[in-house]
């Protein structure tokens, strides 16, 4: 394959991954509307694209199963087949079919047996749907023709009086005066003709035939009607006459059937600037020389300085098209119009483009820090002032930057409503998806990230939170149970929300299942509720008194809350018996680069986000002797001694020894901060201040360092380590209630 | 009884290849090196379609077309030109002339079947 191609098939492959996902949410919209016909043609347009696109690159398996799916699509959509449940979830199971090919395509991989006998069964299927439909429209067949008059009389007048039934194609041909004398016999076109199908019927006209004694013996008066059926296009038709094409009057009309397969193409067709003629030509409903000969027609009009008609009505006045055709194709043009107007508005770019602008940027911020530092050791005025100019413009590219990588968080949140409608059909819930916020901006990796979690909280709350039909009836709720997903900005970050309305997390059950994995040393009784909720992320715990096949995946909670913190975020629990739970996931913006607090603790630099941290003191050694908690107005204040922590003590005390004649005690620092709701004073010697920090990730051989979220290189060139505030906070309560539990 | 096409080409491998792809569908065929050589092939037989290329030394194929249709019993042989892409103005004389049919060059062997059955049939 050449790598051209290889080019165009990713394009095709997101291309189909976004139809499907496309097709996906318009069946799930259909479940509730199964009568939408713009949602109905939306998702046979997606069928459609994807079988011509995938023929275009030989993708066979997929052109032929999507074939079949497309055709029972065009009978739902024509009104034949009726949608209902059963045939929206054969759909789905359909499209991820499509979905499962479309992966073996990519991977180049040929298709495995499993993946063929489910392809073998869908199609089944699919072929009971259509024929469902044939003997259906057999016993409709009288219904039918109380129909059948008006439709043949619109089509008798688009036909030009030539009758025309269904599913053939019509043929009007007037043969020229002078055709004989070039050497052309009609009855071998018309021979011709018949290997492209079945003439059904033929009527010869006679009615140019002069009387016997103006009758011209070389000269040629016979028309004919026919009715071809057979598989075959326009462009095909009028290539048989194309010796003639100039000598004779000519109308082909497609079969009601294809009139369908036009509108689909039209609908099809990739987004340009098309002219009306030329749409119609691609689609295959005009033939390029109908379009010469129309413009040719309209341009005699130009000449007599009438009012020009358009091209659309010139073409149906020729009997060239159906008016639905022209509308169609007009409708296009407008829809390619206006998504060109949209289009032009984006940009795509590679992902790894973004990745190493943000890098870069990330540089920038350090060598900009760098100068400043610099700056402030020259104690160089001028300097100082364009450099802090100069900081603010770094600060806005940055911000600019990290906002490039920001996606919709909607995309990932309407995957659930399939999660939600498979899950609940699954366990016999009737359960609603309420999707807000979806239009919360987040970085991309979070985005991608935080897909796993998610899933996993819902299932959750669909299993263990919304209770059963009987017993949400018993308890006077409503039987559908609520689901519902938000995100929204606060503090710096996002907040996403899974809540449901159901029975809420049963304390007692809790605490019991606790102890008994030895969690927890007492009995929990005096144990705040949130803290009481945590206890579900613990390693092995599972309050479910039956492991279904859906939670209980072997995946717990604790991964859930390990996969939050992975992206240095948090996930709390709200719950009232009764009225359901809500888990809020709390999530950095970004991953890359962060506004930190920067302070120092001997040799050692310190970065907290600064959105953690609540405030500042100087720690009083006359009144904070070594104690571990402070009174902060009022409120106990436990202390982190960050020297103690991470064991820079020793050292310290040299450096202290050593610079005794300097300074004589040595001034501590108290810095605030707050991570959902939980305080602490982190002690530290010194305050640096505000820094943007760019995260670089810790070597691998430090992943099993809890508290320390990464590092960042200082603009003197120095490592500082981002605290993982959350982590340190437990890790630090931990150790302290080992030795008080000794005691 | 087998239908009779004459082919009027300078190229002898187009003689060859048209002449092998008619006679295996079934066609008798005759071959003339020019126009004239085909005026002098045409006389007596009964032929049921000229495939003819237009430049060709001694006498062009338009000129011979003409010639042909004053034959009263050429008068309604079927005539493919051979064209090449292009020359637009010759296509338009050869019609003049009374060639309604014409293949382009470069050109399939199937191709060129497919326009004679559009003529004539085996």
């Amino acid at each position: 394959m050449s790598l051209d191609l290889s080019d165009a098939l990713q394009t095709f492959f997101e291309e189909a991954r976004g139809l499907l996902e496309d097709m996906e949410s318009s069946l799930l919209s259909l479940e509730a509307e199964p009568d939408d016909a713009e949602v109905i043609n939306a998702v046979f347009r997606a069928a459609h694209t994807i079988k011509g696109s995938a023929g275009l690159f030989g993708l066979n398996d997929i052109v032929a199963f999507t074939h079949k799916a497309e055709n029972v699509l065009d009978r739902v959509r024509n009104g034949d087949v009726a949608l209902n449940e059963g045939l929206i979830g054969l759909l789905l199971a359909c499209r991820d079919h499509i979905a499962g090919l479309l992966d073996f395509a990519v991977d180049e991989r040929t298709m495995d047996a499993g993946a063929r006998s489910q392809g073998m069964a869908l199609a089944a299927q699919l072929d009971l749907c259509l024929d469902d439909k044939k003997a259906g429209a057999d016993a409709d067949a009288d219904s039918a023709s109380a129909r059948l008059p008006t439709t043949t009389e619109a089509q008798l007048q688009s036909a030009g009086g030539g009758p025309l039934t269904e599913d053939t194609w019509h043929i009007s041909v007037r043969f020229g005066l002078d055709v004989l004398r070039g050497g052309m016999d009609p009855l071998s076109f018309l021979r011709y003709l018949g290997r492209l199908g079945e003439i059904v019927h033929l009527t010869t006209l006679a009615d140019a035939l002069p009387t016997a004694a103006a009758m011209e013996p070389e000269a040629c008066y016979l028309g004919f009607e026919i009715r071809l059926q057979g598989d075959t296009s326009k462009a095909q038709i009028e290539n048989v006459f194309e010796f003639v094409r100039d000598d004779c009057d000519l109308h082909i009309l497609p079969p009601g059937s294809k009139l369908a397969d036009f509108l689909g193409l039209i609908g099809a067709l990739p987004e340009d600037n098309t002219r009306l003629g030329e749409l119609l030509v691609a689609c295959g409903a005009l033939t390029a020389h109908e379009l010469e000969e129309t413009l040719a027609v309209q341009e005699c009009e130009v000449g007599r300085e009438t009012l020009v008609q358009p091209l659309g009505e010139i073409l149906i006045q020729r009997q060239m098209v159906q008016p639905e055709l022209v509308d169609a194709a007009l409708s296009k043009q407008k829809d390619a119009r206006s998504r060109q107007a949209q289009e032009a508005k984006f940009i795509r770019v590679h992902a790894d483009k973004l990745d190493s602008l943000i890098n870069l940027v990330g540089e920038l911020v350090i060598s900009g820090s760098g100068v400043g530092l610099m700056a402030k050791r020259n104690k160089d005025v001028a300097l100082l002032e364009s450099v802090s100019g100069m900081a603010r413009l770094v600060e806005k590219i940055r911000d600019g930057a990290m906002h490039l990588r920001m996606v919709e968080i909607g995309e990932t949140f309407n995957r659930f409503r399939r999660v939600v409608r498979d899950v609940s059909k699954e366990i016999g819930k009737d359960i609603e998806l309420i999707i807000e916020g979806e239009n919360t901006e987040l970085d991309k990796t979070v985005v991608e990230k935080i897909g796993d979690p998610l899933t996993h909280l819902m299932r959750n709350a669909m299993d263990h939170g919304i209770e059963s039909a009987e017993l949400r009836a018993s308890r006077g709720k409503p039987v559908k149970g609520t689901l519902k997903l938000n995100a929204f900005h606060a503090a710096g970050g996002i907040v996403i929300e899974v809540s449901d309305d159901g029975g809420g997390l049963n304390r007692e059950r809790i605490l019991a299942k606790a102890r008994e994995k030895g969690l927890i040393a007492d009995n929990g009784a005096d144990m705040p509720d949130g803290e009481v909720w945590k206890l579900i992320f613990e390693a092995g715990f599972s309050t479910a008194e039956q492991v279904s096949n859906l939670s209980g995946r072997g995946v717990g909670m604790d991964v859930v809350r390990s996969n939050i913190e992975a992206l240095r975020g948090t996930v709390d629990i709200e719950s009232h018996a009764g009225v359901g739970s809500t888990f809020r996931i709390r999530l950095p913006l970004t991953l890359a680069i962060i506004n930190g607090f920067l302070m120092s603790v001997g040799d050692g630099h310190f970065v907290v986000p600064l959105d953690m941290v609540q405030e500042c003191m100087e720690l009083d050694p006359a009144r904070n002797p070594q104690r571990d908690y402070l009174n902060l107005r009022g409120e106990v204040l436990p202390l982190l001694r960050l020297k103690d922590h991470y064991g820079i003590k020793e050292r310290l005390r040299r450096k202290e020894q050593q610079g005794l004649n300097g300074r004589a005690a040595r001034r501590q620092n108290v810095v605030v901060v707050n991570s959902a709701g939980r305080k602490a004073g982190l002690v530290v010697d010194e305050l640096k201040g505000q820094f943007q920090a760019v995260i670089k990730p810790l070597g691998s051989i430090f992943t099993k360092v809890r508290g320390i979220a990464g590092s960042t290189i200082l603009g003197s060139g120095e490592v500082a380590l981002v605290l993982e505030v959350p982590a340190l906070l437990s890790e630090a309560a931990q150790e302290r209630v080992a030795p008080v539990a000794q005691v | 009884m087998a239908k009779t096409i004459l082919i009027v080409d300078d190229s002898a491998s187009i003689r060859q290849v048209v002449g092998l792809t008619l006679k295996s569908a079934g066609y008798e065929v005759i071959d003339a090196v020019d126009g004239k050589d085909a005026l002098t092939k045409l006389d007596g037989r009964k032929i049921n379609l000229v495939i003819s290329d237009v430049n060709m030394p001694n006498m062009d194929g338009i000129s011979f077309v003409k010639e042909m249709k004053t034959k009263p019993a050429y008068k309604f042989t079927p005539v493919i030109m051979l064209t090449t892409e292009g020359s637009e103005a010759k296509k338009r004389d050869g019609q003049a002339a009374g060639a309604k049919a014409w293949v382009v060059k470069p050109f399939q062997p199937a191709q060129m079947l497919d326009a004679v059955s559009k003529l004539i049939l085996p």
